[in-house]
């Protein structure tokens, strides 16, 4: 029997929680403070992993004076060329990796802004529906678009730190970068809900007339957020590409959309470390299942399912206990709490 | 005085429902004005047609802008709200995960924190910020809610949830106030003393209100003037005195 390799599943568990911790915080920004019912997080999640996937593999063939047009990254020579060229720049590497997070952040937020900009208006079932369906749209369109792969979607993606040579090195390598960009994400969320921006936000959530009365302009305000959030979005997207080294359609089921959705309703709706902890609960148990019921050796259960049904589980068990979530949503820090605590004080001047 | 608010023929229709059939009316600058009509006497409609919430099938809504008057028909509600109106609601919209504190807050426009980039540097909203607590405070403090700064909206009695609904406005530079039935649910005593605020603010900051309201043995001691809508049709205007013995009126509440 093998051993249990305690160091290697930290590290894919750590990687993995990364990359869906990006996905939750945002969309509880997007849903949780903003009260913008987003089911097709894997929209933007999926377009970040496309863009890294085709602009690696063309960009690696191109630039080692590959006829792309001969051998494309999705055939079979392609493949065995980027097996061969991909690692040998480490320069170029990193160039990739860098330039993908940036047009991920650009395209996806676009996209966000875009898709939802003209539906915002209407209720947020409608906006729910549209972006589910737009996840779906993207899936088909991608399983039948030959130039990044149709349904085997592209393979052997040359990574950022592939031409490290010591592959435990290359992981925890990974996992910093990765982990990087979580507390970028965490930063940046933190700071919007902690502003008037995250204020005007809980006040759209609450009620929506109310706000426009107040002039907010609240499709503006909400598309804005999700640009914000789909851009993180798309960065998760190219992380996971650079994981996995491989992306095909299958991936970006609303599945994984509703895995996120999971992870809020467990941390807490409105509350950024509960997004934290809901996401290492989750992926947590995604992990353990993958790590263990081969050494079990047990076949009858797929993980998958297990997976589903022990998520279902905890949430209805969070749910009777603390229907708000593991964290509920504390109020927002703002400097106008000290001026109440020196008026409450009887500090006026 | 000159005119703040004029409604000019307005109509609006809802399939064979005519909610409004042709009302026309002015609010003067500093009015207290009252706007009664029994149930379904389109009150509400006409609110919702001066801020931006309906469309006016015909006729038009002008609103003072330094010195002229200027059409606000067909705007936006918040582009209206942009204009200087104020509205609160027959069953109040208050932000209910918010605090008091935050609800007042929240309702400035053009806050530097608002903006997404900015939003990422506190220094760089958080003066502002510090104002407007300042500002909130002074007004909670005018008007006996400070123990509730903190408080959430659920904590709050029907009379303050009110208060709190008219004052947010003053948080902002807006001119004229229409009020939805605000002393619906309160008791007679706070309903009195919500009436005296309103009178008070119109004296101290020269505000102008526009309130609709069912109790009119409250709002008849405190409006200088009334328009009594029926079916959508302005029925009767004045003094209170003299609409309160108007027999046409008299005949469209009681119902003859």
């Amino acid at each position: 029997m093998i051993g249990f390799d305690i160091v290697g599943f930290m590290i894919s568990w750590l990687t993995l929680f990364g990359i869906y911790a990006i996905l939750s915080l945002t969309l509880n920004l997007e849903s949780g403070t903003a009260g913008i019912t987003n089911f097709g997080k894997v929209v933007f999640y999926g377009v970040g992993a496309y863009i890294s996937a085709t602009l690696t593999t063309y960009l690696v063939l191109m630039l080692n004076g590959v006829n792309v047009g001969e051998k494309p990254p999705y055939s079979v020579d392609g493949i065995i060329l980027l097996g061969e060229l991909g690692n040998k720049n480490p320069l170029l590497n990193i160039g990739l990796l860098v330039l993908s997070l940036v047009l991920a952040f650009i395209i996806a937020g676009v996209l966000g802004y875009l898709l939802t900009y003209p539906i915002l208006r209407v209720g947020p079932a409608f906006v729910g529906f549209t972006l589910l369906s737009s996840g779906e749209l993207l899936r088909i369109f991608l399983q039948h678009y030959e130039p990044v792969g149709a349904s085997k979607g592209l393979m052997a993606i040359p990574t950022p730190f592939g031409w490290v040579a010591e592959s435990r090195v290359r992981e925890v390598a990974y996992l910093c970068l990765v982990l990087g960009l979580l507390a970028l994400t965490y930063v940046v969320t933190y700071k919007l809900v902690n502003s008037p921006l995250g204020r005007t936000l809980r006040a759209l959530r609450d009620d929506e007339i109310a706000a426009l009365c107040l002039g907010k302009h609240v499709p503006r305000i909400k598309a804005t957020v999700l640009f914000i959030g789909s851009g993180f979005a798309g960065m998760a997207g190219v992380l996971l590409a650079y994981y996995l080294t491989s992306v095909n359609p299958n991936m970006f089921v609303p599945a994984v959309t509703f895995n996120v959705w999971a992870m809020i309703i467990l941390g807490g709706f409105g509350n950024l470390k509960g997004s934290l902890v809901g996401a290492a609960i989750v992926t947590f148990v995604d992990r353990a299942l993958t790590f263990i019921t081969p050494q079990l050796g047990i076949t009858v259960i797929s993980p998958d399912y297990l997976r589903w049904v022990i998520v279902g589980l905890l949430i209805v068990v969070v749910l009777i206990v603390n229907p708000k979530g593991l964290f509920p949503e504390k109020p927002i820090k703002t400097p106008a709490i000290d001026v109440v605590l020196e008026e409450l004080r009887g500090g006026s001047k | 005085m000159s005119v703040i608010l004029e409604v000019r023929d307005v109509a609006k229709y809802f399939g064979g429902v005519k909610a409004l059939d042709g009302v026309s009316l002015t609010v003067p600058e500093r009015g207290l004005i009252g706007l009664i009509g029994p149930n379904g006497s389109g009150k509400t409609t006409l609110f919702n047609v001066i801020t931006g919430f309906y469309v006016p099938d015909r006729g038009s809504v002008l609103f003072r802008e330094s010195n002229d008057l200027v059409r606000i028909d067909g705007l936006n509600p918040n582009e209206v709200f942009k204009k200087g109106i104020v509205r609160t609601f027959q069953i109040p919209r208050l932000f209910n995960s918010l605090t008091v504190l935050e609800n007042l807050l929240v309702t400035p426009l053009g806050q530097k924190g608002e903006n997404p980039v900015r939003a990422l540097f506190r220094n760089s909203w958080s003066k502002q910020e510090r104002e407007l607590a300042s500002k909130a405070i002074e007004l909670l403090k005018t008007f006996n809610m400070l123990h509730y700064v903190n408080s959430k909206i659920s904590e709050l009695s029907a009379a303050h949830i009110k208060m709190l609904e008219t004052i947010r406005g003053l948080m902002t530079p807006a001119k004229l106030y229409l009020l939805d039935e605000p002393a619906a649910g309160v008791d007679y005593a706070m309903a009195r003393e919500l009436f005296t605020y309103v009178r008070k603010l119109r004296d101290e900051h020269n505000l102008t209100f526009f309130i609709i309201e069912h109790r009119l043995e409250i709002l008849m001691e405190y409006v200088d003037y009334v328009y009594v809508l029926h079916n959508g049709k302005l029925l009767s205007e004045g003094k209170p005195q003299e609409v309160i013995s108007d027999p046409k009126v008299i005949e469209a509440y009681i119902g003859v």
